[in-house]
């Protein structure tokens, strides 16, 4: 029961980071290896934050996903938009920005060749209060869950739910649908394909960003974290289906869970090479995913 | 001058400075330098499955790190305090278990081939070649394509490194190998810092582009570029295309591995870093910088992002920035330059010997059908001439 519990907020952690880069690659084709990065800064935001501004994790969760939104639109408006139609080149271009940021972080934005240093920034490792109320357990069927877990698991739940509604239920959804599907023909309708582009990049930026507060509350924060999670999150994408919800959110539980149960039965890398080899079974025998979107 | 006589006029140039250069530097840029070869043999790998046949490989640490491994594995057993069981094992053996090779720790008779020298040698070429077929055979066949070939090949470079890092008493864990002994062949030893370890490097990197060039050019680098522009047309004109993929991508693997042997006679170590994602994908940045469909082009780029990376690091204010000019030039490179410095010097060749025949600068504002038409026509004159 623990491990299932552990299992589902990796599962969760990843769904989150999961979820913005889905949106990404299912609707714009782009392969943001910078989604890591939105993480780290994400979890940075969350640092800074408690440290000089006094906030809470909760008052986070927004202030997190609007940095990081940023980053994504600047990031959009710079360089990804000038790849459509150009998938590897795309991952190419990001990595760089990932480089970027990472040692934007580790020389305080490039104050620290002034000498002038921000607390909470370089290359340290930094770590983030939870508060008390979060750092309690519950007892749930005899096992012990912790409150932090179920705190991330409640808004992972909580964020692929608004995402739902923003994608079915509102006309920038219905636009962003349109575009992916068929980007010409929605841009030929009057959708403005370019501000979509934009918006959605920003959007999944910002998940990523909420992924990052809820991960500096059990992990070091430091300036590399990110990439581990762009790798899984990219493979949880591509093993769901590309461009299903649903699929993404089926695939995040089922690789959190291998993940977690194997660690438990055997040992942590061993949980991770599992989950690498079960991606790669997913994508040599159903290279279109778990659960396919059906294309006309 | 045309294209190819000025593309056969650098390879010489190349060769003739990489030759040389052991003539000027000190022992440490001798060794230094040395590395960068490796890394650029590396970029010709990556430069024969991408470049020509279109097969991203996000892996090719794995197939680096194989080679790398097998040599230090040999050259681990060759240091005399080694024998007959390595310190690493004996580090992490059960109290009371037997101290030969056989058994001394899980799986640690597997290093008892590499007693051998010649057979790390073969097999560090071999092992990569035959895991890249496996992979290959495996990925083509299933027609796996484009990104998904990507992700594949970085989720088993993954796995590897982790392997690699979890069995410690096999494989020396996160510290790798170090205390290597020296290759010596027929009496003769390689010295990383002296000009001897380099030779080796470079003669093997002269050989290497020699090879690749020649298949390249012949019939198989032609049904390659097919496949990288249009697979199903390959696949229509009777092709096996599927052959032809595992093909490369398996000569690409034993070409990392190659390098990876280097790496371990120049820098007396292998660690599963040599695995890594970052370096993987660094690998495929100095192929696009110096110029992916080029196999020179990739490896000046190779040379040069590193040569400059390690002048960057020398002094304490460009260090720090060092990794974020690296990252604005992957960016610049890939929004620019898609075809890297390699297609800038096409294209100034090109330009150059045009105006040089026309006797005047070119015209401007004529379209490009009648710019190309009047290029023929003046390769025409010329070749009557």
């Amino acid at each position: 029961m623990e491990t299932f519990v552990i299992g589902l907020s990796i599962a969760s952690i990843l769904f989150m980071v999961a979820l913005g880069l889905a949106i990404i690659y299912g609707t714009m084709n782009v392969i943001n290896l910078a989604h890591g990065e939105m993480v780290m800064i994400g979890a940075y935001t969350t640092v800074l934050a408690t440290k000089h501004l006094g906030f809470n994790i909760y008052l986070c969760l927004p202030l997190a996903f609007l940095v990081t939104a940023t980053f994504g639109l600047i990031i959009e408006r710079t360089v990804v938009r000038r790849l459509y139609g150009r998938l590897l080149d795309t991952l190419l271009a990001t990595w760089g920005i990932a480089l970027i940021l990472q040692q934007l972080i580790r020389i305080h934005f490039g104050l620290g060749l002034f000498g002038i240093e921000i607390d909470g920034l370089g290359s340290d490792l930094q770590n983030v209060p939870v508060p008390a109320e979060l750092q309690q357990a519950i007892q749930l069927f005899g096992a012990n869950i912790p409150v932090y877990r179920a705190f991330v698991f409640v808004t992972a739940l909580a964020l692929g739910a608004i995402t739902w509604l923003v994608m079915y239920r509102t006309r920038f959804g219905s636009q962003l649908r349109a575009v992916s599907v068929a980007r010409n023909t929605a841009a030929a309708c009057g959708i403005n394909d370019k501000r979509v582009n934009m918006l959605a990049f920003a959007y999944g930026s910002g998940l990523a960003g909420i992924a990052g507060v809820l991960v500096s509350g059990f992990k070091t924060v430091s300036p590399d974290m990110g990439t581990p999670y762009v790798v899984d999150a990219f493979l949880v994408v591509v093993a769901g289906g590309v461009g299903h919800l649903l699929g993404t959110l089926a695939s995040a539980g089922i690789l959190g869970e291998v993940q977690s149960f194997v660690a438990t039965w055997a040992n942590d890398v061993y949980g991770r090479t599992v989950l690498f080899a079960v991606v790669i079974f997913i994508l040599l025998f159903k290279p279109q995913g778990l659960f396919v979107t059906k294309s006309r | 001058m045309t294209y190819r006589t000025a593309s056969i006029i650098a390879y010489i140039a190349f060769f003739a400075v990489v030759l040389a250069l052991p003539l000027v530097l000190n022992s440490f840029w001798t060794n230094r330098v040395a590395i960068y070869l490796v890394y650029s043999i590396c970029a010709i790998g990556i430069s024969m499955s991408w470049g020509y046949a279109g097969i991203l490989s996000l892996g090719q640490g794995l197939f680096f790190g194989m080679g790398a491994y097998m040599l230090a594995m040999s050259l681990t057993l060759a240091v005399p305090e080694n024998n007959p069981v390595p310190q690493l094992m004996l580090l992490n053996m059960e109290p009371n278990a037997v101290r030969d090779l056989c058994c001394v720790t899980t799986g640690s008779f597997l290093w008892i081939p590499f007693r051998s020298i010649a057979v790390g040698m073969i097999a560090g070429i071999v092992v990569p070649c035959i895991l890249a077929a496996g992979i290959g055979y495996v990925m083509f066949k299933r027609r796996t394509t484009g990104v998904y070939v990507s992700i594949i090949t970085l989720a088993f470079a993954l796995i590897g490194q982790l392997l690699i890092i979890n069995n410690q008493p096999l494989t020396g864990g996160f510290n790798g190998l170090a205390d290597l002994a020296l290759l010596e062949i027929g009496g003769f030893e390689f010295d990383p810092y002296g000009p001897s370890a380099y030779y080796a490097v470079a003669l093997t990197l002269i050989a290497v582009i020699l090879l690749a060039r020649y298949m390249l050019t012949g019939r198989i680098g032609q049904v390659l570029k097919a496949i990288r522009e249009d697979e199903a047309r390959a696949r229509y004109l009777g092709y096996d295309v599927e052959n032809f993929k595992v093909f490369i991508f398996c000569v690409s693997a034993g070409v990392a591995g190659l390098a990876g042997m280097l790496f371990t006679i120049t820098s007396e170590f292998a660690t599963p870093s040599l695995m890594a994602t970052s370096l993987s994908i660094s690998m495929v940045i100095w192929a696009a910088t110096g110029g992916r469909a080029s196999l020179l082009g990739a490896c000046v780029g190779a040379l040069i992002v590193n040569f400059v990376g390690s002048l960057a690091s020398e002094s304490a204010t460009f260090q720090p920035v060092w990794p974020i000019i690296l990252g604005l030039l992957f960016v610049f490179v890939v929004l620019f330059m898609p075809n890297g410095i390699a297609g800038i010097f096409k294209a100034f060749i090109e330009r150059s010997g045009r105006t040089e025949r026309l006797g005047e600068a070119r015209p401007s504002g004529k379209t490009e059908r009648a710019d190309k038409s009047e290029r023929v026509q003046t390769e025409l004159t010329a070749r009557e001439a």
